[in-house]
């Protein structure tokens, strides 16, 4: 198991992907599962630090290794409830001038990972979310 | 990080990391970039939503221009991106 807190601020990716890289190589966790993983964290870590932003507590991210895959667990205390797997879907198929970038973060984790779950409880927003190496190949369409 | 290059060929490239992070960098260098140049993203290791957000931005605004904005050398993991996003169907790949 590896566990680190990161301040609320994008400023803080650099960080988190030294960490990401530091739980894969310690825990042996395949490699291949790195580019999915880095997207998904900075996606919700982004979501958090900017849906919230009267929070000041740190956010934790805890990236386990399980077999053929990995799960990670992103905790945010002492914030208003925001559930990113109740977000509206992004019509990918939209001309270009109805495009924009607005929720697709969220999307895009809807998509690449294999289970997320969102919990609220004592003002403390967790997601839970895995990726396995089976799936990795393949795309949700 | 992210490092924005102009190549010897008119081009732009972006190399390293195009995250939330970095984006507001690579969108005031491509803001100002003309609007005839392709993308080299042969160095892009990542990008992730506020990258596609730049990329979009400055999509539109070559659109604008009567042109579009064309994307080279683009890696597995980054076409695995557009493809999820749809983006794919937006931009000209070579």
């Amino acid at each position: 198991m590896s566990l680190a807190m990161f301040s609320r601020s994008v400023s803080e990716l650099d960080g988190i992907v030294s960490f990401t890289a530091q739980a894969f190589t310690a825990q042996h966790i395949d490699s291949s599962l790195r580019h999915v993983i880095d997207l998904v964290i900075e996606e919700l870590f982004v979501n958090m630090v900017k849906y919230n932003v009267a929070a000041t507590s740190s956010i934790s991210i805890e990236i386990n290794g399980v077999a053929d895959g990995v799960e990670v667990c992103m905790i945010d205390s002492d914030v208003e409830r925001f559930d990113p797997t109740a977000a509206a879907t992004v019509d990918i198929d939209a001309p270009l001038a109805e495009r924009t970038a607005g929720g697709l973060g969220v999307y895009l984790v809807m998509k690449m990972v294999d289970s997320i779950s969102y919990e609220y409880k004592n003002r403390s927003s967790k997601i839970t979310f895995s990726k396995f190496l089976e799936s990795q190949a393949g795309s949700k369409t | 990080m992210i490092e924005i290059a102009l190549q010897e060929n008119g081009n732009v490239s972006l190399i390293g990391r195009l995250d939330a992070a970095q984006a507001a960098v690579a969108q005031d260098y491509l803001d100002q970039a003309g609007v005839e140049f392709s993308l080299d993203l042969s160095g892009l290791e990542y990008i992730s939503s506020a990258g596609l957000g730049v990329l979009l931005k400055t999509h539109k605004r070559l659109v604008g221009a009567g042109q579009g904005l064309k994307l080279v050398n683009v890696s597995h993991h980054i076409k695995d991106v557009f493809k999820y996003s749809g983006f794919d169907k937006l931009f000209t790949i070579v």
